[in-house]
């Protein structure tokens, strides 16, 4: 029976006419996850791009950051070139259980932390740190929050609970939740340009540091006693009282098929390696420039033909 | 004439409500109006008997919501009687297998309806040769006789139009034409004049006429219309909440109405064009002058009889023997002499 | 004749209560409720300790159909990816067919000229000139735009979920009208499923089957289908019955009749859900671009996300513009009428549409050889050559003006828009938001359960109660409060709006002739619209929700006003003149009291559309119900995600009931039913 289904399913696939041979393992289309930030897009394009110049056949399907890793441990998905310890690291690693595969970590270093356009330091000089930022908080107050100020945090679902930060620390803010990581760029956006004073939750690298000017807020660095001993850090009656780590991994993620099917592309995959200059330039062809993201990877290969070149070896 | 008889129904019942059965084998298959009420039942057709003989047109009237309608689909099994006997040439008509029923219909039975029922997705030629489609005749044969029924009806030349562009009467021929298609043996007509205007009605009234005269079928007519009914009919039978009051001729009902009710739609009826001259004929008498036909009806023999000074002996024709007399004070009762003393019963 | 009596609602009997006045029966109940919180923590929140963990186990029991279950030794797993493969084989021929060509035997994708000229042909078939202009139009602006590729995706699942939703919805219809229990147990489902919004079919979906374009054709297959089963249902129980009985009596077998007699006879009806299907399909795929679809609808939400409003316009544009144009062919092929003098016609007349099409496909074909553009439309438009060139049309720089005037629009306005934002929110959605997240269930129950009683009788009671307790036990109070206090603004505000308009539609022709179209045109776009002047305009928060829901919820509300208005027997209204009233009085006095059972039936439909549009201004970023069903997307935890749909739904069948036994009652009262 289960062959049957098997079968029914295998010969419903081969009525879809398939591609032409080519000089590869498999002429079936090698799937390349798709997120929603610039960056992910512009550079999934790049190594999808430089497998179909190998003669690999790609197809790019859309994907929920979260949903994405278990995808590729069923192998619905075969490859994602963008994952970030920050928002994922717990979807990633409950699918590597699954099955899912670490194609390897790159060199880029990911920070997520509380964000503030440069021109909040003309007003309050001491935004840059988190007991300076705390004592111009009114000026970030709106009318949901007054008198606290309003930082702007993210998604509730990402795992960062800003509220207990701010408790801990004893910081005259609230946290507000968007929705959607959009509209934390449509609140600096709308900020921006009218030059009003906004604190908000952002990380790098990403698009937001091409097009905007900011830098992070430091908090407390933080180790693993923050979370465990209160009397660890400025509040000696809570824990939690730190920041965010400094730099997190960014990671590739692959099914378990891909190394079986395309033992070739799998090689390619591993040696792929990105910096962050490179993830900056990748987003910077979109969102400064304007180009759409298929345009930018190939406007972005010419740029990097070496690193295309070392890949395919 | 029992041997006549095409269709038979005895003792036929249909109640609607929760448990029909159960509720008429609780009153032995004859509860009372009572009984009915109390119990929240409708008795849609009640305890009805009559026979449709051969080749007579048979109207049975009513008021609406007298359960004629209801009467003529148990009858044809577009619903099922409750309790009761009914049969179809000596078959009864409530053991018949699905395919047989189907069979009945596809050549027995054709029926017309009040809203014409054509489809409306076809055109005319197509809707006449329904019947003939779901037999699975073939399309040449259908086509040939669907197009001799349009014809006979006289809508040749609008084969290729739809319903929805034809008049309500066309529409209605065209409704008779489709059940004219499979030749049937019994023609059942539900109140097919009755969503027309009256001119174009009395027009149909007179084409069905026509058509009888040629085909001679078995009919089984529905009408609210005492006037349609008299003007159609061989026999008449009357439904009042459910039950049939009486089932006669329309000069017996005219002239013997069983009970108020009868006798309310009979007052208004056109005596002289239904009471033939035998049944207010008076005793023979010597001072008779001229003859009239005994079965004449008054109103064909009116004018000599009120213009001739003495009484007119009336003849049996079969016999060519002088078997009464009439005379002027007798006509004029018989034609207005009833309403005026209903109206002074009124008053 | 006999006079048909309305049988009179018996009041209840033989309870206490029945001898206070009606407010008094509510101010018991209110104070009751309040009393009791403050000696009862467990009235204002549900205690913890006795929450049911229903999406716990939802989630879990997915969990275990996704991992172990098995089905007469076969996985469930691999039934679902049977399922999953076999319906990517029809996807993949669109795929193919659409845009991506046969690469096996060489043959590239239908050019885009012979698609374009295909839906003018078909529409001028159908439409006549009118709709083919539209149409053209249309073609001509996706491709100038650059949003053709991405239109042909959103069509692949289009083409593909159209037909298996319709044909789904026609059997379950057919079998609806032909069985008690499957009356019984789809009637109740469609209701529910009509009023679950889009995103909750996703999370479950996804969890079932493979992410991707095949996620995106089930979810929208169930979401389309049961306007098709209503309409099926619908079209069959009103074929007349002398139609029915005269197919009977023609010796129809059982077959026959539904073939040859109810479903053609019913062909209209079947046609307007076959509109509903494709209007529903094209809204489920812009959405499911959140779980894999790809196309416009994913293009959107990406430009949403990154703020390129200008594109987004531009796509959004795009989206409505196909809207519209499915719309207009699918009602005018119902509308079609049958031509009946095609004997004494040539072939070549009879199918001079057809023969054009053929003719310009194979043209195309041919000429896509040798220019590019024949194949796909060109991203730029030049004229000349050389240093000569002229670009004529840019879509892309058109964006950025766009994108640059909404800032610098935003940076004027801000200072007119944000006091107002402010003191909206400030004065009425805080005081409001409180006010729900202070109200004791008790008093919600009560007050609800109360007049459930009063309008419906018991039935309509137990539902409602049921329905409220599935979302305290659960642990759902605050998101449901939150949902219902936004929905219950929105549609204050719609009726504020809505309700002026269709009074004032309905005395003036020429305003009709207005309103009623863009009221038309505002349904058909896909809700994912709404968000972008929501989001250029005002910031995150509820001001923006609102802002969002109203487009789409006002609607109803203009439309039922109007036709109830219209409806107003003119004897009636004449009666109202020959008294001597004023047109103010007669306003107030004779035609809104008539028509305010259809009012409020708007009412009821703008709340439920005002539901709806909950789970989609979630993303623009909300703490409620729509918010959790986005959530569940993304943390996998379908428990949530069903539960909060459910709950959406849930709110809007407690609202239907009421109003729509309110109105039913009233409509009794005035004799108009």
């Amino acid at each position: 029976m289960k062959n049957l289904l098997k079968g029914v399913a295998l010969a419903a696939l081969m009525m879809a006419p398939g591609a032409a041979m080519a000089d590869v393992e498999s002429d079936e289309p090698i799937i390349i996850v798709q997120n929603n930030w610039t960056s992910q897009l512009v550079l999934s394009y790049v190594v999808g791009k430089t497998l179909e110049g190998m003669g690999y056949t790609v197809e790019y399907a859309p994907s929920d950051s979260q949903l994405q890793f278990q995808a590729m441990a069923d192998n619905d998905m075969d490859f994602q070139v963008e994952a970030w310890e920050g928002s994922m690291k717990s979807a990633f690693e409950k699918a590597a259980e699954n099955g899912m595969l670490d194609a390897g970590t790159h060199s880029a270093l990911t920070r997520e932390e509380w964000w503030i356009p440069n021109y909040v330091l003309e007003k309050c000089p001491g935004a840059g740190h988190w007991q300076g930022l705390d004592r111009c908080a009114e000026m970030f107050a709106t009318a949901e929050t007054k008198p606290k100020g309003r930082f702007v945090g993210p998604p509730a679902d990402w795992g960062k609970n800003y509220a207990d930060r701010i408790g801990a620390l004893e910081m005259n803010f609230e946290a507000i939740n968007v929705g959607q990581a959009a509209t934390l760029w449509a609140e600096l956006q709308s900020a921006y340009d009218r030059k009003e004073p906004i604190v908000l939750f952002n990380w790098t690298p990403n698009f937001i540091e091409s097009k905007f000017e900011g830098q992070f807020v430091d908090f407390p660095a933080p180790s693993a006693a923050c979370n465990e001993v209160k009397e660890w850090g400025p509040n000696p009656n809570a824990t939690g009282d730190c920041g965010a780590p400094h730099s997190g991994w960014l990671k590739k993620a692959a099914s378990p098929r891909l190394p079986e099917e395309w033992p070739g592309a799998w090689a390619v995959l591993q040696r792929v390696d990105f910096d962050n200059a490179d993830i900056a330039a990748a987003a910077l062809l979109v969102d400064v420039d304007g180009m759409e993201p298929e345009e930018a990877a190939e406007a972005w290969m010419k740029e990097n033909d070496h690193l295309v070149k070392s890949w395919v070896q | 004439m029992p041997t006549d008889a095409q269709i038979k129904c005895r003792n036929l019942w249909k109640v609607f409500g929760d448990d029909p059965q159960g509720f008429l084998r609780r009153h032995k298959g004859n509860p009372s109006p009572e009984a009915l009420k109390e119990e929240g039942y409708i008795g849609a057709v009640q305890d009805v008997s009559f026979d449709v003989n051969q080749g007579e047109i048979l109207i049975i009237m009513g008021l609406s919501g007298s359960g004629k309608s209801t009467l003529i689909r148990c009858i044809t099994r577009l619903n099922d009687p409750t309790i009761g006997e009914m049969e179809y040439e000596g078959r009864d008509l409530l053991k018949l297998s699905e395919r047989e029923l189907i069979d009945l219909r596809r050549h027995k039975f054709g029926m017309v309806f009040q809203n014409f029922g054509l489809l409306p997705h076809r055109d005319v030629l197509e809707n006449v040769a329904f019947p003939l489609e779901v037999q699975g005749i073939s399309k040449a044969d259908r086509v040939t006789r669907a197009k001799a029924m349009i014809d006979l009806v006289g809508l040749g030349g609008r084969e290729s139009y739809f319903p929805r562009e034809l008049s309500g009467g066309q529409q209605q021929r065209v409704g008779i034409a489709r059940s004219l298609a499979v030749e049937p043996d019994i023609w059942f007509l539900d109140e097919p004049f009755s969503a027309l205007d009256p001119l174009i009605r009395a027009e149909m009234q007179d084409e069905f006429i026509r058509l009888q005269s040629m085909l001679h079928k078995t009919i089984v007519f529905i009408t609210h219309d005492f006037e349609e009914a008299t003007k159609l009919a061989d026999r008449i039978g009357i439904m009042k909440d459910g039950r049939m009051v009486q089932l006669a001729t329309p000069e017996e009902l005219v002239l013997n109405p069983a009970d108020d009710y009868v006798a309310e739609f009979a007052k208004n009826a056109p005596r002289e064009r239904i009471v033939s001259v035998g049944a207010i004929m008076q005793p023979v008498t010597d001072a008779a002058s001229g003859t009239v036909p005994m079965s004449a009806k008054i109103g064909a023999v009116a004018e000599q009889v009120l213009t001739s000074e003495n009484p007119v002996a009336v003849v049996d024709e079969s016999s060519g023997t002088i078997v009464g007399s009439i005379d002027r004070q007798t006509v004029a009762t018989s034609i207005f002499g009833t309403r005026s003393s209903e109206g002074t019963r009124a008053a | 004749m006999t006079e048909a009596t309305a049988p009179s609602r018996t009041e209840p009997q033989g309870f206490s209560l029945s001898a206070i006045p009606l407010w008094g029966q509510f101010a018991a109940i209110i104070i009751f409720g309040v009393l009791l919180s403050l000696v009862w923590d467990g009235a204002t929140r549900w205690p913890e300790a006795w929450v049911i963990p229903a999406a716990q186990w939802i989630t879990d029991f997915i969990e275990w159909l996704k991992s172990e279950a098995t089905i007469f030794g076969v996985e469930f797993k691999d039934i679902t990816r049977g399922i999953g493969a076999a319906l990517k084989a029809p996807v993949k021929w669109a795929e193919y067919l659409l845009y991506r060509g046969f690469k096996g035997i060489g043959l590239g994708p239908l050019p885009w000229v012979a698609v374009a000229a295909g839906v003018v042909i078909f529409a001028h078939w159908v439409g006549g000139v009118r709709l083919a202009i539209l149409c053209g139009l249309t073609m001509i602006y996706l491709a100038t735009f650059n949003l053709w590729k991405d239109s042909m995706k959103t069509m692949t699942i289009v083409i593909v979920a159209v037909p298996m939703a319709a044909l789904l919805g026609i059997t379950l219809g057919i079998w609806v009208t032909r069985s008690k229990t499957a009356s019984r147990i789809f009637s109740p489902m469609f209701d529910l499923m009509q009023a679950t919004p889009h995103m909750a079919y996703l999370a479950p979906v996804a969890a079932l089957f493979a992410f991707g374009p095949v996620t995106a054709l089930i979810a929208t297959v169930i979401f389309a289908m049961p306007p098709m089963a209503r309409c099926t249902i619908l079209g069959l129980q009103t074929v007349s019955s002398d139609v029915i009985e005269a197919g009977q009596m023609s010796g129809c077998t059982k077959r026959q009749l539904l073939w040859k007699v109810a479903l053609p006879s019913s062909k209209r009806t079947l046609m307007l859900g076959l509109n509903q299907v494709v209007m529903q399909t094209l809204a489920m795929v812009v959405i499911a671009s959140i779980a894999g679809a790809t196309g416009l609808g994913h293009k959107l939400l990406y430009s949403l996300q990154q703020l390129r409003l200008g594109v987004a316009i531009e796509q959004g544009v795009a989206i409505s513009l196909i809207a519209i144009v499915l719309d207009r062919l699918t009602q005018a092929y119902a509308y079609k009428e049958t031509d009946h003098f095609v004997a004494g016609k040539t072939f070549v007349q009879r199918h001079k549409h057809l023969l054009l099409f053929l003719g310009i496909l194979v043209a195309s074909y041919i000429a896509a050889e040798f220019f590019r553009w024949v194949k796909i439309p060109p991203s730029k438009f030049i004229w000349g050559s050389g240093d000569a060139k002229t670009v004529l049309f840019d879509a892309k720089l058109l964006a950025r003006h766009m994108d640059q005037a909404i800032r610098d629009f935003n940076v004027v306005a801000f200072d007119y828009i944000n006091p107002i934002r402010d003191w909206v929110t400030i004065w009425i959605l805080l005081p409001v938001r409180d006010f729900f997240l202070w109200l004791p269930w008790p008093v919600f129950v009560g007050v609800i359960g109360l007049g459930a009683w009063r309008l419906g009788g018991m039935p309509v009671l137990l539902l409602c109660l049921a329905l409220m307790f599935s979302f305290i036990v659960t642990g759902f109070w605050v998101e449901t409060m939150k949902t219902t206090y936004l929905v219950l603004i929105a549609a204050a505000l719609c009726v504020i709006i809505g309700v002026p308009l269709g009074i004032w539609a309905a005395r003036s022709e020429r305003v009709a002739n207005i309103i009623m179209p863009i009221c038309d045109t505002l349904q058909t776009f896909p809700s994912f619209i709404y968000l972008i002047p929501a989001i250029m305009l005002f910031r995150i928060g509820d001001f923006a929700n609102i802002f969002a829901i109203l487009p789409y919820a006002t609607v109803p509300a203009i439309r039922y006003t109007y036709l109830g208005l219209k409806r107003i027997p003119p004897v009636t209204i004449e009666a109202g003149i020959a008294n001597g009233a004023t047109r103010m009085q007669r306003l107030f006095k004779v035609e809104l009291p008539v028509a305010l059972p259809e009012i409020m039936l708007g009412l009821n439909q703008t709340i439920m559309m005002a539901l709806a549009m909950t789970a989609i201004t979630a993303l623009i970023g909300s703490t409620d119900l729509g918010q959790e069903v986005v959530r569940s997307i993304s943390t996998q935890d379908f428990g949530r995600g069903i539960l909060a749909g459910f709950f959406i739904a849930a709110l809007g069948i407690i609202a239907d009931r009421l109003i729509g036994s309110w109105a039913a009652e009233r409509k009794r009262q005035l004799g108009v039913a």
